[in-house]
Formats: C-alpha cells, structure tokens, sequence
C-alpha cells in the first residue's frame, strides 16, 4: 500500500486560490492567482505550485464559487419547472412584498424559469399526505414530452405538500428518467422537503439550473486531477459546514453556494479550539466586504433564512453575515453632513489611494496608512509606488474640510464608523439571535481582520481575540478539519400530543441508515460516524419554531424531555414562555457525520532567540499618539508576549494592539490579544 | 450642535440595530400567521419628547401613524405618571389609532430614574371582535361595529401583565389563544428595545444620546429640505375617488392640493368629501401617514426616516372629512383603501410637476379578505390577508407584477402554512394576462387567488377597491385592469361586490382578481422586444397584442 497521508485543502476564491497541504510534518500552504473563466486551471497549477504528489494524497477536500457564481451572475443551466396546477407562478410571485420599501422603481429578482418553461398539472395532495387528486399517467407522458419540446438541460419538480407525500413527484421524475431525454432532475421532496412552497420551488429551481453547471466542473476537474495522479475521492465543501464526495455535489449543488466561506468558519472554529475557545465570532475582512458569523460550542450556527445574490435560499447554510465594509471601502461626506463608510468600494482596482494604483476616494486603509498603523511600502509588490502622502491629501479634502476637524481626526473617524458597521454586523449574529458577545471570542482573519477585530472586541466587551496563524487561508485550512456531513430534513406539522414515538424513531431510522449508505459511498472507512437528531417545534399556531435535539432512545419519554427544552429555550431566547399552552412538530432533522482525524497543527520552532522589534513609530489611538513598536510576525514564536502599544506586522495582514492590550502567540502560532485593564485608550 | 458626526453616525446607527432587532424578535415570536408570516407588523424608537428617531421598515402605513400613538399615551398618562415596567396599549383610531385591528403598544424607557426614550410596536391582530370574523367588516356603519375599542391603557405595570385588561380584552376577540400569544409577543420586543436602548445610554451617556437624536432629526430634516427644493415651485392638484363606501355611497373624492414652495410643501386635502356612512374613513393619523411615504417616495429614499422628515412637511384637512373622520364614523377600510387613495392622488399631482419623478397609479388596494368560522374540530378560527396586485409603471420600466404597493408590503401566507391552518384550500395563484395598464412601459400584472372553503359555516368578507374605477395612467400610458371578484357556489361564478359578506360552506370557492397597475408613455412607443417577452411568457394575450398595441404575430 502506498503512502497516502498527505492531504490537500484548496480553496477557490475571487481573487486567489489557496492551497494548504498537511502531513505529519506539518502544513505548507500555497497561494496562486484564480482563473474565473476555468477554476480547475487554477486548482491544478496550485497543485503543481505547492510540490505536492498527488498520489501521495489520501484526501482532497475542494472550496468552491461555482454555484455562487453562476446565481450571482445569472449563469445557471436553461430548465424548466413543473408544478402543481394554479401554482406556475408562485416561483416569480414569491412572497409578494417589494424589496425596497420607498423605491418607486423598484423590481423583483429574476425568476430562475420564465414563465413560458414553467409548466403545471393536475395533481393534489392534502396537509397530511392524503392524495386528494391523483396525478394521472397521461398527464405525466404530456408534460415529459412538453418538458422534452422546451429543449432543456434541466428540470424542477415541486408540487404542494411533496414533503408529506413524495409519491407524485417520484412517479413524474421516473418517468423523465425512463425517457431517454438525458435532462437532469431535481425535485422538492428531495432537495429541500419542508413546508412553505415558494421557498421549496426556488431551492429546486435553483438546484436545477445549477446542476449541469456543477456537473460539468466537477468533471473537468476530477479528469484533471486524475490525469495527475490523484486515486483519492475528490470531496467538496458544502455551505451547512459538512464536506460531502463530489458526486453528491454534483446532485445537489445547492448546498454549495457558501462552499468557501463555510469553510473558512471551520478553519477558525479549529483554531479557536486550540486555544480553548469554544465559542466564538468570526470576522473575515477583506477589501470589500466583511463576513461575520457566530460558533456555538464548537459548531458554526447554521440558518435557514440565508439570501444568495436576490434569492432567499432556505436549504440550511452557515449563518454568515456579510457587510459592505472592507479596507477598500470608501469614505463619504453625504449631502446632510454625516461621515458614512461603505458600501461602495475600491476593490483591489484601483484599490486604497495609497496604493499607488490610481485610486483617487478615501479608502478605510488610507485612514490606517494616515494613522500610522500600516506602510503599503512593507507589503506592496515592488514594482508599485506607495503613496501616502496623496491618501493624506484626499482625506484631508475629501473629509477633514467638509467636516470641520483634523486629518488624523477624519482618519480616526473613518475607523470608528466602519467598526460601528462592523460591531452592528456582530449584533445581528450574536444579540438578535439571542446570544451575549461577551461571553464569545473573536477570531480575525482576512486582510483586514486583524487590524479592526481588537478595537471592534474592546468597544463590545469581548475579552479575546484571536489571531490565526493562516489567517489568509483559513478556508483552504478549513477543509482539512471539516466532517464528512450529510444532512436530512423533513416538515411533518402535528400538534405535539400526536406525535408517536414510534413513527418519530422510524423517520429518524430511516434518514440515519441513508446517511450511513451515503458516508459509505463516499469511501472514507476511518473515523467514528455520529448520529444528530433534533426537531424543529413552536407552540401551537406560532410560526416560527426551535430546533431541539432529541437525545437518546426516541420514546415517549424523550418527547416529554423535547417539550421541557422547548420552553427553556423560548424563555431564553425571547424572554418569556408558556408551559401551559400546546405545541407542535414542524420539523424532524437528521445530522450523519463521520469524524475526521485534524492534521497536526502545532509549530515546533527555536524559541531560545530574542525578540526586538524591527522598528518603532508615531502611531495614533483614540486616547492620542503613542510610540509604538513593529514587529514581524515570523520571527515570533510560541510563548512570546507583546505588550501595547505594537503593531505586528505579517505577509498577509497586521495586528494593532491598542496600548491596554496584550498579544501572546500560543503554540500554534495564533495570536491571543487580551485587555489587561486600565482606560486610557 | 456640539455632537461630532462620527459619534453621531454611531449612534444612529444604534438606534436603528434596536428598532430591526424589536422587529426581529416580534416577528419570531408572533403566534398569528398574520405576523410571522405575512410580516404585518411594525417597530419603532421614539425619543423622550415622543418624536420619532428611528424605525424597522415594515408597514409604511403603521410608520407614520405611530407618533400619533405616543402622543396620545403621553396625553393620557403625563410623563410623572409613567414608572419604569409600564406599558401602555391602544387601538381607538380617535386616540391614537389608525384601525381597530391594530393593537399599539408603547413602552417608556428610564435610565436611571429618568425618562428617556420609548419603544414601540404596532401589530395587525386577526380578530379585534365586532360584527365580522377578522374585524374587517365592508358594512360597517359606526366604530362601535368593527370590535372592541381600547383607549390608551396600562397592559403591562412592573413589566407583568395586566390581567384584568387582558381578560376584558381576550374576551372581545374570536381567537383569544393567538392574542394572547400576539401580545406577549409585542411586550417582548419592547422589552428587547428597552434593553437596548439603556445599553446605548450607558455606553454613550444620557447627554450625548439626547444630542444625537435631535442631531439625528435635524440631518434628516435638512435633507428632506434640500431634496424638497429640488422640485420645481407651483401648485399641483389632482384627484381620484374611492369607488364606495359599502353602504351605497359612491364616488366619494379625494382630492388634493399640492404646493411646493422652496424648501417646504403643503398639502391641502380641502377639497375631500366629508365623510360617509360606510368603513372608508380615515382618521388624521392615517392620512398623515399616506402623505409622509408619498413624500418619502419622492425623495432619496437613503435619508433616514424619523420625524425631521416630516418637518417641511405641512398637511391640513378638514375635520369631520374622509380623510379627517370623527367618532363614530367606521375606519376600518380608510386605513386600508383610503390610505392608498390618497398615495394615488399625491404621486399624481406630482406628476403635474415632473412625470419623470413618479409613477402611474398602482393597484390602489390592499384586496382585504377576511375568512372565519368554524372548523371542522369544532374550533373558531378568523384568517385575514390583503392581495398583491400591479404596480404602477414609471419612465424607463414597466411596472412589477403580483406586488404588495405604496402602504403596506405584507408577504403572502404561504398556501401550505395556511392550508395546516386553517379549514381552507388555495385552488390557485397566478397572475392575470393582459391586467397591466398599456404604454410605453406597462404596469404590473394583478393576481388571482382562489380559497375554497372546508368548514361548514364560513363568513367571508370582501373589502376592496378598483373594481370600477380603474387604476390610472400618466403620460400617455393606459389604466390598469380593474379588479374583479367571484363566488363559485354550484359550479357557476358569480360576480361580488367589492364590499360585501357572504356565507359561505363547503366547497365554495372564492376568487379575487386584482388590478394591474396603470401605464406610462404611448403605447405605440413600446419595444417590440417587451411585447414579444410579454407575448412569449404569456403574460400578454395575442388578442391584447393586436387590440392594445397593433402587434400581430407572423
């Protein structure tokens, strides 16, 4: 048997794609420009890059914007929709609000199928399953050939109430699948089987149209790894924060859309825990946007209600917030005289004023570079000018003057405003969702992460931040740590007291023993499996429901132990709870995962050196100028400690600590930044 | 004003996290599909002198009315009778109401034994009592039909419930389980604002909160001003009607008188009807509600909402009018109807000034269909919902199809949510070819839904408009198909009235049709490209084509 401990994680981002490659030894990592037209161009080159033999690989995990991409770009595959008669236009109608409360011009998103490929037929099946009017053999033979006519790559099958009976829609998609038409199938009752149409009929749509997209690239790129040298499965990166074989994927690329990011909330989950930080908020800054999400012991926090370009997305994704605040984003005095920040951006063209790019608004990271806290010249590729003087210039026009104060006064301004973006971004995974940031943890990555996260942790009273050492590729990190996961849902409304045990135990069998099957097919022996079980439940007539894990034997007993938690929960989370009144079942889940073995990633190096600092500048804090010292982040070493005022500059992005903060890096090379009292900042 | 402005973005931006995060949790943990699903419900923070500083975006027609909820709880209870814990409750339209449905609570906020803010919220109950099931009777005559009326009083006292309120309220209502859980529903979204808004206070200072919510006001009123400005001086009146009020009254006008001078705008409704018989009255809370989001429709959206927008803006109309009613008159509908006539009349005088600034009438009604009895477990139940319809088409776009438009933008309920429900079964959604208004860009597509009935005995009430005056056009485009309604008893369809109430049993079915909404431009101007789309998606009928626009397919 050959070797095969090597393992890849490679991430496919906007700009970037990220290698990381663990072995016994340790992990290396490697970054190579993306090739958007041609993803798998730019897996393979940093493949080539990173010097790794593909044959020696036992597992490769993929991060990808595939599915992202096209939805955002409206690229999906030509499909059609067939539904329920009356019911074709439920797709475009959607919840029939408008997006925007004052916009006299406003507009709907684009429905995935026009109306003319949205097809309907006779066929009823009531709140319970009952078939109320059954789906006749002729109609079914009419709307294959009507589907065949519409000359599609794909097909959405979403008919009322398909996840209390699935009977219809299995016998139209056999019927497709005895046609030798070759069109792909999705249908609701298995993309997404829960209640409320519109939201299940989108998911379908979406998965549909999706589903020849992804097809395609994951061919591509498996021939290409194969042609390589990779025998390993190739494996990819779902937005719930599981990993699951390729071809599922190809299946169901709908639980794709947040591949990277999710990935990314692993990686700093793993690294948190490290550091003994169970619970945490992650902050992802980069130059245009910034990703916030929250980690409950362990686990990222998965939602249900995440919005993808103009689609709400109701398949379960991890619950990431994203904000148009990054280091690009600009700074603007508007017509009535207030400071705003973002959404508009630089990006990375023409990028920060001071970059030299020919970019001419006040950026976020112009204030940084006016402050001291950065020098573009200690990063910029050579061939690139720095200009701070011209970034001191435009803030100094563009904000200092209309606002009447000093340029350091705009610049410290322009910070405080992004971070006030930021810290409401924080609220809105953390307070509205019923959780205390203080008793959190935030974990900083992306370019500009970790210069914001310890102010933004000071002004919420969060105690520590942590700094991971791959900060710049946390998510191809995070493929390497991430469970094989395969997830079940299905709605089944009942009031409480008529909920059986035994039918409970059965739906819950029967999701495990798939889940078991499927890990089996993906080819992976080692690693415990564990089995997840909960149900979603909301007092009766109330719509919005709680999910509460079912533990144990599933008996009558445990459905009492269900309906104490139930409304411990509810107080918890909203303030008040009524153990008298009756609740009910919405819906039951299913988490199969098997456990994977985290690559070591500890760093052994001398730590008998002495740190110094390399330099020491005039930096400017809330409370005023300090001198502060600058350290490179990779002649640290486990154990040290630093103590602010400092600034700890690194390839990918720089830590400030303010001068009442104290940074450790521990043994994994993550950098802990702790308040050690004291107000004067 | 001694505030910085990056403090103040800071805590303006404060302020709005605590009015999102009250809706948030309202809407969580409503119990009536009313409010989780169909979103009919609204938060905001005022400040200590009852002016609003900042809002969640939900109703429009609930978020203008509100000051005129803490107004008058503030009348009712002076500031030294209010204690920390309290929480004052309304719904009467003549104290601070806008219709009987729509419960208000407001919350006064102390930090450290001082009055310093308040949150509030208003929610849309399926069921206040009166002589419908749903509490949106067409055939009302006097308040006193359309429920129990509930002048500003104490619900909640040391943060407990009032029980003895409570219990007078619950047994007003048809389904007393869901107002019960409604309402502890709103207790605890004010309880979430107040929470926040002593964290923002203890963060920033009671000082500098109170500077930055009249700097807050200011800002918003120096824009509002500016954008104001930009709108050519004159006077400009247009006029519509509400087509009738229930009782045989029809025709009733609405008219309006605008004038934009400078920085400023009156808007006169002198020349309204006095008000009728029926249930389409509005009180001057809801009128005044109408005005603010037209004007904020016709200015940058982007200038944040609270009561500095309101400040150049200057509204009179007459008392004892349709759009100034005084008790008894019935309100239901003037909130719902009239409140979008009055939207109409606005963006159409604004037309006079600048066609290119607004847009073509839109469907002009909220199709309010209420449906209650008994179900087959022998349980009451009321169901409320108001229709999408088209929207009205402007220079440069057609209208949107099958949309909520101007005063309310409540979501549908999803027709499994309302099947497990409820006794009823949806027989179909769609839209209706050929309803937007014709023009160079057209207006939005109205729907049709179809509820059948399960429950042997259901009341079924209709309250709509646009069924014989159709929602208009401007500059050359055409009016929007008219609504139309339908009871199918014995498998034929019978044509309704707009405001009309029906016993209803199994097996019947109920079909309302909504308008498009009206066109912009000649017709004759359309691309040959959108009609061809229209024609393809079936939208546009190949009889419409050739009739409306000469088009003719090869």
């Amino acid at each position: 048997m050959s070797d095969r401990s090597r393992r890849l994680g490679i991430d496919v981002g906007g700009t970037f794609t990220d290698v990381v490659a663990a072995g016994e030894d340790g992990f290396s990592v490697t970054k190579v420009p993306s090739t958007p037209g041609a993803p798998e161009e730019g897996v393979l080159s940093g493949v080539t890059e990173s010097e790794v033999e593909l044959e020696r690989v036992g597992l490769l995990a993929h991060g990808t914007t595939v599915a992202t991409n096209a939805v955002l770009e409206h690229n999906w595959a030509r499909t059609a929709l067939v539904t329920t008669a009356g019911f074709r236009d439920v797709l475009e109608i959607g919840r029939q609000h408008r997006p925007s409360l004052y916009d006299l011009r406003v507009e709907g998103p684009t429905p995935i199928v026009p109306r003319q490929r949205r097809l309907e037929v006779a066929e009823r099946i009531d709140e319970r399953g009952a078939v109320q009017t059954p789906l006749d053999p002729s109609s079914i033979d009419e709307i294959v050939d009507r589907v065949e006519d519409a000359e599609v790559e794909s097909v959405a099958i979403s008919f009322l109430f398909a996840y209390e009976n699935d009977e219809h829609e299995r016998r139209l998609a056999e019927a497709f699948d005895d046609s030798d038409s070759c069109i792909s199938i999705s249908r609701s009752s298995v993309v997404l089987p829960e209640i409320r149409e519109y939201e299940r009929t989108l998911a379908t749509a979406l998965n549909a149209g999706l589903k020849p997209v992804m097809d395609r690239y994951i061919g591509r790129l498996e021939g290409q790894l194969e042609d390589a040298g990779l025998t390993a499965p190739l494996r990819i990166m779902q937005s719930n924060g599981g990993i699951i074989g390729a071809d599922f994927a190809r299946e169901r690329p709908i639980n794709t859309l947040l591949s990277g990011p999710a990935a990314g909330v692993q990686g700093a989950a793993a690294v948190a825990a490290r550091a003994d930080f169970e619970n945490i908020i992650t902050i992802d800054m980069g130059g245009t946007s910034c990703d916030v999400s929250l980690v409950e012991q362990g686990d990222a926090v998965v939602s249900t209600d995440v919005t993808v370009g103009e689609y709400p997305v109701s398949v379960p994704m991890v619950d990431i917030h994203t904000i148009g605040a990054g280091g690009g984003s600009i700074a603007w005095v508007d017509a009535g005289g207030a400071l705003r920040v973002g959404p508009q951006s630089a990006g990375a063209e023409p990028g920060p004023v001071s970059y030299g790019r020919g970019g001419r608004k006040p950026t976020v990271t112009d204030a940084q570079v006016v402050l001291g806290r950065i020098e573009p010249a200690s990063f910029l590729p050579a061939a690139l000018e720095p200009a701070p003087a011209a970034a001191r210039e435009v803030i100094a026009t563009d904000i200092a003057e209309p606002l009447d104060r000093t340029v350091e006064e705009a610049a410290m301004g322009m910070i405080e405003v992004a971070n006030a973006n930021m810290e409401r971004a924080i609220r809105v995974v953390s307070v509205e969702r019923g959780h205390d940031p203080r008793s959190f943890a935030l974990v900083a990555f992306g370019g500009a992460g970790p210069l914001h996260a310890p102010a933004i942790a000071r002004s919420l009273d969060i105690p520590s931040v942590v700094i991971p050492r791959a900060a710049g590729v946390l998510s191809a990190l995070g493929l390497l740590v991430t469970n094989l996961t395969h997830e079940f849902s299905r709605s089944q409304v009942r009031p409480w007291e008529e909920v059986e045990a035994e039918t409970l135990r059965e739906t819950i069998a029967e999701f495990a023993a798939t889940g078991r099957e499927r890990l089996r097919e993906s080819g992976q022996e080692a690693g415990a499996i564990e089995v997840a079980q909960s149900v979603d439940v909301r007092y009766a007539g109330q719509s919005s429901s709680l999910s509460i894990p079912v533990e144990g034997t599933v008996d009558e007993a445990a459905l009492d132990r269900v309906a104490e938690r139930f409304h411990d929960s509810h107080r918890r989370r909203y303030g008040h709870a009524a153990p008298e009144e009756r609740i009910e079942l919405e819906t039951i889940r299913v988490r199969v995962r098997r456990l994977v073995e985290p690559p070591e990633l500890r760093i052994e190096e001398d730590s008998s050196r002495a740190i110094s600092p390399t330099s020491k500048r005039e930096v400017r804090y809330p409370s005023g100028e300090h001198d502060t010292e600058v350290y490179d982040r990779s002649a640290l070493y486990p154990g040290v400690n630093i103590q602010g005022p400092a600034i700890i500059g690194g390839a990918e992005s720089t830590v400030l600590l303010y001068p009442d903060q104290r940074g450790r890096v521990d043994e994994y090379g993550s950098i802990l930044v702790e308040q050690v009292g004291g107000e004067g900042v | 004003m001694t505030i910085d402005p990056i403090t103040l973005e800071v805590i303006r931006n404060g302020l709005v996290a605590v009015a999102e995060e009250m809706n948030a949790n309202l809407i969580r943990t409503g119990y009536s599909p009313n409010i989780k699903e169909r979103q009919d419900c609204s938060c905001a923070v005022f400040d200590a002198s009852g002016d609003m500083v900042s809002q969640a975006e939900n109703i429009p027609v609930h978020l203008g009315a509100m000051p005129f909820s803490v107004a008058a709880a503030i009348d009712e209870f002076p500031i030294e009778t209010l204690a920390p814990g309290d929480g004052i409750l309304l719904n009467d339209p003549f104290r601070g109401g806008a219709h009987l449905p729509d419960l208000t609570l407001i919350t006064p906020i102390f930090v450290e034994g001082t009055l310093t803010a308040f949150a509030a919220n208003r929610a849309h109950h399926a069921d206040v009592g009166g002589s419908r099931a749903g509490s949106v009777a067409a055939d009302s005559s006097e308040i006193y039909q359309e429920g129990i009326r509930i002048p500003p009083v104490r619900l909640l006292e040391k943060d407990r419930l009032v029980e003895d309120v409570v219990a007078m309220i619950l047994a007003n209502t048809r389904a007393p389980d869901e107002r019960r859980g409604d309402l502890r529903a709103q207790a605890a979204a004010n309880r979430t604002g107040r929470r926040r808004v002593e964290e923002l206070v203890t963060r920033h200072g009671a000082d500098t909160i109170r500077e930055a919510t009249e700097a807050v006001k200011t800002y918003s009123e120096r824009r509002m001003r500016s954008e104001i400005a930009g709108i050519p001086d004159g006077t400009y009146e247009f006029s519509d009607v509400i087509e009738d009020d229930g009782r045989g009254n029809t025709d009733l006008t609405i008219a309006v008188e605008v004038r934009i001078d400078g920085e400023t705008v009156a808007v006169d409704f002198e020349g309204c009807d006095a008000q009728t018989e029926g249930a389409v009255n509005a009180v001057f809370a809801v009128t005044a509600s109408a005005t603010y989001y037209a004007l904020r429709c016709l200015t940058d959206p982007e200038i944040p909402p609270n009561a500095g927008c309101y400040r150049p803006i200057d509204i009179s109309a007459p008392s004892g009018s349709i759009v100034h009613a005084e008790p008894p008159a019935a309100v239901v509908g003037g909130n719902l109807e009239t409140s979008q006539r009055i939207v109409d009349v606005i963006l159409g005088a604004f037309a006079g000034a600048d066609p290119d600034r607004t847009v073509a009438a839109s469907q002009g009604t909220m199709n309010n269909v209420t449906l209650g009895g008994v179900d087959n477990a022998g349980q009451e139940y009321a169901f409320y919902e108001t229709q999408a319809g088209g929207y009205g088409a402007s220079g440069g776009q057609d209208g949107m199809d099958g949309v909520q438009v101007h005063m309310t933008n409540t979501r549908n309920t999803p027709i499994e949510v309302l099947e497990t429900a409820y006794p009823l079964r949806v027989r179909r959604y769609s839209y209706r070819p050929d309803s937007g208004g014709a023009g160079e860009f057209r207006g939005g597509l109205g729907l049709r839904r179809d509820i059948e009935v399960q429950g042997e005995t259901t009341t079924c009430s209709l309250l709509a408009e646009r069924r014989r005056r159709a929602p208009f056009g401007i500059a050359g485009g055409g009016p929007g198909e008219r609504g139309e309604d339908y009871i199918n008893q014995e498998g034929d369809w019978e044509r309704i009235e707009a405001k009309s109430t029906h016993q209803l049993t199994t097996g019947d079915v109920l079909s309302v049709r909504t308008p498009g909404g009206g066109g912009f431009g000649d017709p004759d101007d359309r691309a040959l490209a959108a009609i061809d789309r229209d024609l393809r998606e079936g939208k546009l009928t190949q009889e419409a084509a050739a009739e409306t626009y000469g088009y003719r397919v090869e």
